[in-house]
């Protein structure tokens, strides 16, 4: 299921929180509407932590991480670093790393088994990435643009990438990542997609401008509608009992 | 016939490390002032061409080419005037001029994200209906001005006007005819609330009630280092256009909507923070009590009927200069009578510069 979220006035929801299959990052100062809606979605299943990075709320686009392991840049102080290890799961590795391109999510897209990254990203960087996170490393661009965790954001289910992404190039990306992606845009037409929106296998999060088209197709292809018929026949079935024998 | 030379044209296409462009912050814009009160030899001409925009409505208003060229007698090897080239010495101050071209156009729906952002702290952070007060300004195509870089003749692609930056927006709102709209109706409460003088929240809840047929809110806001040649157009193609609509309009309602009695602006300021005992070494540009984001609100106060001031709340990024002050917010009423006057003194006090 997808949400409509804002953050004080902005609708760049992805800018100021970061979600994952195992724990969920929100920026402090947001109003509690920011926090509670999170928290209703989220809760029962996974942690949400309010932080900071190097005492700013733009996390979202700092740090980049999936349920195995969260990537931080250098400017992240100690003491956020100490909090973000206790109030994680044990088995999500924090790591903090000495790269000069300092914002992470800008420059690398992932999901829990394949990553993109920004094309001038340090080799020692691309191997932290691989080890911390587990995942198989593309150097990309999208669109012609290099900051490849801002213009696309995918899950384990599918991926929206910026709306001027080629077909050629579609597939291509399509064949290296495994999921089916689309071409769109969130927030009433905006094309930095990770900015305006979150998601992960089960929920999404986008800004509130977004239009219902938009919500849709991010609805679709990131296959959040569970109340599809096809889905009790298909994969539901074998939980259901038809018949006593 | 299109006298505009091309606005790019690369003699060089050699790579060069590219020069950290601090354009658009605060800082850069009080570098840049202190800068120009030091070099000489700069001097602007003003080309003013009769010039249709690629949108499919022309507007009345003549497009500004704001040109400054000074052409810096050490650079000799780049003397393509394209590229920012900001030394990293510092010592030497001197900055290449690059030529921008500004368009004035129609709002139209694709402006919405830019428009959105000039306008993202309008109301300090107040959660309230920003779409829908963008959504407004956006469809009264009428009345307002959009400024955005302007390739879009040469290239002749329609497509790529969406993707342009938009560097200043300007509208007036009839108060009376969208108030039942939730923002408008936000934006009255906040400023009642905002304000302190009981005297004051009188006449502005009389204006704001009774006489809101009357009344425009004038909504005015750009990038703050903008090039200063583009206000007094700016406001000359909302002035006009306002009286236009008086004319224009397709409806006698409508026509009477833009018969404003005054105008309400709502904008912020540098106020100076209280002055310690013991007397600080203060820089010669750190001197006057109020500091004026931009320069037509200073006039617009001294030709205000009344005016309050309100503490902003939200977190504020304030430039090295101006540690001695304080962000606030600042609500004006200006009478219609006044605007000949502001339109003959922005024009002579942006002059000289």
């Amino acid at each position: 299921m997808a949400t409509r979220i804002q953050f004080e006035n902005s609708c760049d929801v992805g800018v100021f929180s970061k979600l994952t299959n195992a724990y969920c990052l929100v920026a402090i100062g947001g109003s509690e509407s920011f926090y509670s809606a999170f928290e209703a979605e989220l809760a029962d299943v996974i942690p949400v932590v309010k932080t900071s990075i190097g005492g700013t709320r733009i996390i979202g686009r700092l740090c980049a991480g999936n349920k195995n392991g969260l990537l931080l840049p250098h400017t992240t102080t100690d003491q956020e670093l100490q909090h973000l290890r206790n109030s994680l799961p044990d088995q999500v590795v924090v790591q903090r790393i000495d790269e000069r391109l300092s914002a992470l999510g800008n420059c690398i897209a992932c999901n829990d088994h394949v990553a993109l990254t920004h094309t001038d990203l340090d080799k020692e960087t691309e191997e932290v990435i691989a080890d911390v996170l587990g995942v198989e490393i593309f150097r990309q661009t999208i669109a012609g643009n290099i900051l490849v965790g801002s213009n696309c954001t995918f899950s384990n289910r599918g991926g929206l990438v910026h709306p001027y992404t080629s077909i050629q190039e579609l597939d291509e990306l399509s064949t290296l990542l495994q999921v089916p992606l689309v071409a769109g845009t969130v927030n009433r037409g905006s094309e930095v997609i990770a900015a305006g929106m979150i998601v992960n296998d089960w929920t999404a999060f986008c800004g509130a401008d977004t239009t219902a088209t938009e919500l849709s197709v991010i609805e679709s292809v990131f296959k959040l509608r569970e109340a599809q018929p096809s889905a009790i026949v298909d994969e539901m079935r074998k939980s259901l009992i038809d018949t006593y024998v | 016939m299109n006298h505009r030379r091309p606005s790019k044209r690369r003699r060089h296409s050699r790579l060069q490390r590219p020069q950290p462009f601090l354009g658009f912050s605060p800082f850069a814009r009080s570098l840049f002032l202190t800068s120009s009160c030091s070099s000489s030899n700069r001097h602007s001409r003003d080309r003013s061409l009769s010039h249709l925009p690629s949108e499919s409505n022309p507007k009345h208003a003549v497009c500004k080419h704001p040109t400054p060229t000074k052409r810096p007698s050490s650079v000799s090897d780049d003397d393509e005037d394209n590229e920012v080239n900001e030394k990293e010495s510092g010592a030497e101050q001197e900055m290449e001029i690059i030529q921008a071209d500004f368009g004035f156009f129609d709002p139209k729906p694709g402006d919405f994200g830019g428009v959105k952002l000039l306008l993202q702290n309008y109301l300090d952070n107040k959660p309230w209906d920003l779409s829908g007060f963008v959504d407004l300004i956006l469809e009264q195509t009428t009345v307002g001005t959009v400024v955005k870089s302007d390739g879009g003749d040469d290239q002749g692609d329609e497509e790529n006007d969406d993707e342009d930056d938009v560097y200043a927006v300007i509208s007036a709102l009839n108060l009376g005819r969208y108030a039942e709209h939730e923002c408008i109706h936000e934006l009255k409460k906040f400023l009642l609330e905002a304000c302190g003088d009981e005297n004051v929240k009188k006449k502005l809840r009389t204006l704001l009630e009774k006489q809101a047929n009357e009344v425009g809110l004038l909504v005015s806001q750009r990038f703050v280092n903008c090039p200063h040649q583009l206000v007094p157009p700016l406001y000359d193609a909302l002035f006009d256009e306002v009286s236009w609509a008086t004319e224009d309009e397709p409806t006698q309602e409508l026509r009477d909507s833009f018969r404003f009695k005054c105008y309400l602006l709502v904008t912020r300021i540098y106020m100076r923070k209280k002055v310690d005992q013991q007397k600080t070494v203060t820089s010669p540009d750190c001197n006057e009590a109020v500091v004026y984001i931009k320069a037509e609100d200073e006039i617009f106060q001294e030709l205000s009927s009344f005016s309050f001031t309100f503490r902003l709340h939200n977190e504020q990024l304030v430039p090295y200069e101006l540690r001695n002050y304080n962000l606030i917010g600042l609500v004006m009423v200006v009478k219609a009578e006044a605007v000949p006057k502001f339109r003959e003194r922005l024009k002579s006090l942006l002059a000289e510069s």
